[in-house]
């Protein structure tokens, strides 16, 4: 569905994006994760045609974005970091007004039943200006679904949410991919929301992508914390200590110790201990994208 | 094209400040028919003064068409500020609201969101200059009738009243000209900043510079005052000159014309080129 190909943008002398290559398929949710700065919202940006890369190829749909653009923009709805509207309008007229230049169904219905949808439709005759943060999140939903597109692209959509309005967007966005069967773009940097949310997803820093694959495939390829319960922590911590697995040790946690550890090594670990004569609790590994993405970034860092 | 400029037209419309040009001219007008009404003969007298000397005037002179004209002058500096009011903001706004992400990322090309606002802008300008025109003819002639024009410049001309309407007419067709040409600098403007006041100062102070370099008698600033749009701006007056210098208003026409054109044309370069990074 968007195939990127040696994306490149320069701002002057600083290379923003640097050669990314990405790959969305129909029907992913696709995360998109970087650190602050590593180039995912001007790569967004290019996406939507809002910047011009400086070079390389962007096409989604099977058709190129500079030629095609019309025909592109006209099947993607999209937020792009804050949800900013014409506050001194209210979100009935906002829909109806931005549903007529994406070629939208206006009808009363259409655009009540997208502010159904994200739970507006009681204030659909409010102005925005008197909208909180999370409210205008939610609008911003509504109007990339106003005109039925195939693919969402979500720069950041819940950041300034509280707990349940992330709880909220992160529901809508599964409904969106398993009800509507729309791909889904979603960038974040809530690390957790993509690995809740995202079936596939790519990690860029400095402009370049660093890996790109299903989110079980990182989760799995990457180091994991793993917590080891026992009652001799100190005889634990000392024999790890004294091991080849001594820099693998991150520190003591309330019943024992915390280990980074390639899912390869748990066992070994695990024999070590027990031929030292240590009693074990618990071995718990804990998949984290954070540990993925901290340890991926901090490599190509 | 007809989808944008509705749009643009709600947008433009719904705003408070779109509005302020129409409330003053809809106060200032009335006020000054109603002051003219009740002594305008004594403001008459005293702007006559040399000429009744020599000569006796009689007749209504204080008529709706005398004050018309005299509104047509001492408003002509006050509304390119209520022009840029609109012109100012409409591409800038966007860009200080956030909103250029919501409409640039729609199927509709670059181009046509700037026609479309440059159409919007241009409407509003003309819509105020016709109001300017109603309110100034239509109050001045039911409150104080029609009669001959008095011209009051270097020398005093007297239009009569069966040639005075066409006068005002291509007058008023001249001052949407005029006024196009201030909202296409403000326009420009707009497209280059990332905030509204900035347009708005900018094309007020372009016009301030530009009419105190064409008022000073300086011969080194006579070489560059043709080429200054506010020496055309002006050319409407011709209109009430007996006989019309024909060939001086369609030149500082045109060159109001190629204002215009290239202020949009320059827009549309700098638009079409720019990266959304608000």
């Amino acid at each position: 569905m968007i195939s990127i190909r040696s994306l490149r943008k320069l701002y002057g002398d600083f290379v923003a994006v640097d050669g990314l290559d990405m790959t969305v398929e129909p029907g992913d949710i696709y995360g998109f994760l970087g650190p602050n700065g590593a180039g995912k919202s001007t790569t967004i940006r290019m996406m939507l045609s809002l910047v011009a890369p400086t070079s390389g190829t962007i096409e989604i749909f099977g058709q190129n974005l500079q030629t095609h653009r019309h025909d592109i923009l006209r099947r993607i709805g999209a937020i792009v970091e804050r949800p900013d509207f014409y506050n001194y309008l209210t979100a009935y007229k906002n829909l109806e007004l931005l549903g007529r230049l994406s070629g939208a169904d206006i009808s009363k219905k259409n655009i009540m039943r997208v502010l159904g949808i994200v739970g507006l439709d009681t204030r659909h005759n409010s102005k925005v200006k008197t909208f909180s943060h999370g409210m205008k999140q939610r609008l911003g939903i509504a109007q990339t679904l106003l005109h039925d597109p195939d693919l969402i692209v979500l720069d950041e959509p819940t950041t300034g949410l509280d707990p349940h309005g992330m709880v909220d967007v992160r529901e809508l966005i599964l409904s969106l991919s398993a009800d509507l069967r729309k791909t889904v773009v979603l960038s974040s940097h809530i690390l957790p929301e993509v690995e809740l949310t995202a079936t596939r997803m790519i990690i860029i820093a400095k402009g370049k992508a660093i890996i790109e694959g299903s989110v079980r495939e990182l989760l799995d390829a990457g180091r994991m914390k793993v917590t080891i319960e026992t009652p001799s922590a100190d005889a634990a911590i000392a024999a790890i200590g004294s091991s080849p697995f001594a820099n693998t040790l991150q520190g003591r946690s309330e019943h024992g110790c915390v280990l980074q550890l390639e899912r390869a090594e748990i066992p070994e670990v695990v024999r070590l201990l027990v031929e030292r004569g240590i009693a074990l609790e618990s071995v718990t590994p804990v998949r984290s994208l954070e540990a993925t993405f901290m340890g991926l970034t901090q490599e190509a860092a | 094209m007809m989808n944008v400029l509705h749009v643009e037209l709600a947008k433009v419309f719904s705003k408070w400040r779109t509005f302020i040009g129409f409330i003053a001219l809809a106060v200032l007008i009335p006020v000054i028919v109603l002051a003219m009404k009740a002594e305008g003969n004594t403001y008459f007298s005293f702007a006559t003064q040399t000429l009744q000397q020599a000569f006796t005037i009689t007749g209504n002179l204080m008529n709706g068409y005398t004050v018309a004209y005299i509104i047509f002058g001492s408003l002509y500096i006050h509304v390119p500020f209520l022009v840029t009011l609109v012109a100012g903001d409409i591409l800038a706004g966007e860009a200080t609201a956030g909103t250029y992400r919501l409409i640039l990322t729609r199927p509709v090309s670059r181009t046509t969101m700037v026609t479309a606002k440059w159409i919007a802008s241009s409407l509003y300008t003309v819509g105020l200059v016709i109001i300017m025109a109603a309110l100034s003819l239509g109050l001045g002639i039911a409150l104080l009738g029609t009669g001959e024009v008095v011209v009051i410049r270097s020398q005093i001309t007297i239009i009569a009243a069966d040639d005075a309407l066409w006068r005002f007419a291509a007058a008023y067709g001249y001052a949407i000209i005029s006024m196009l040409t201030v909202s296409g600098v403000a326009f420009l403007f707009s497209s280059l900043v990332e905030n509204s006041i900035g347009p708005i100062m900018s094309t007020m102070a372009i016009i301030i510079v530009f009419t105190i370099i064409s008022a000073i008698d300086v011969p080194i600033l006579a070489t560059i005052r043709p080429f200054l749009f506010t020496n055309h701006m002006t050319g409407w007056r011709f209109l009430f000159d007996d006989p019309v210098p024909w060939p001086r208003i369609i030149t500082s026409g045109s060159i109001l014309l190629g204002h215009i054109v290239a202020c949009y044309l320059a827009a549309l370069f700098i638009l079409r080129r720019k990266d959304i990074l608000t």
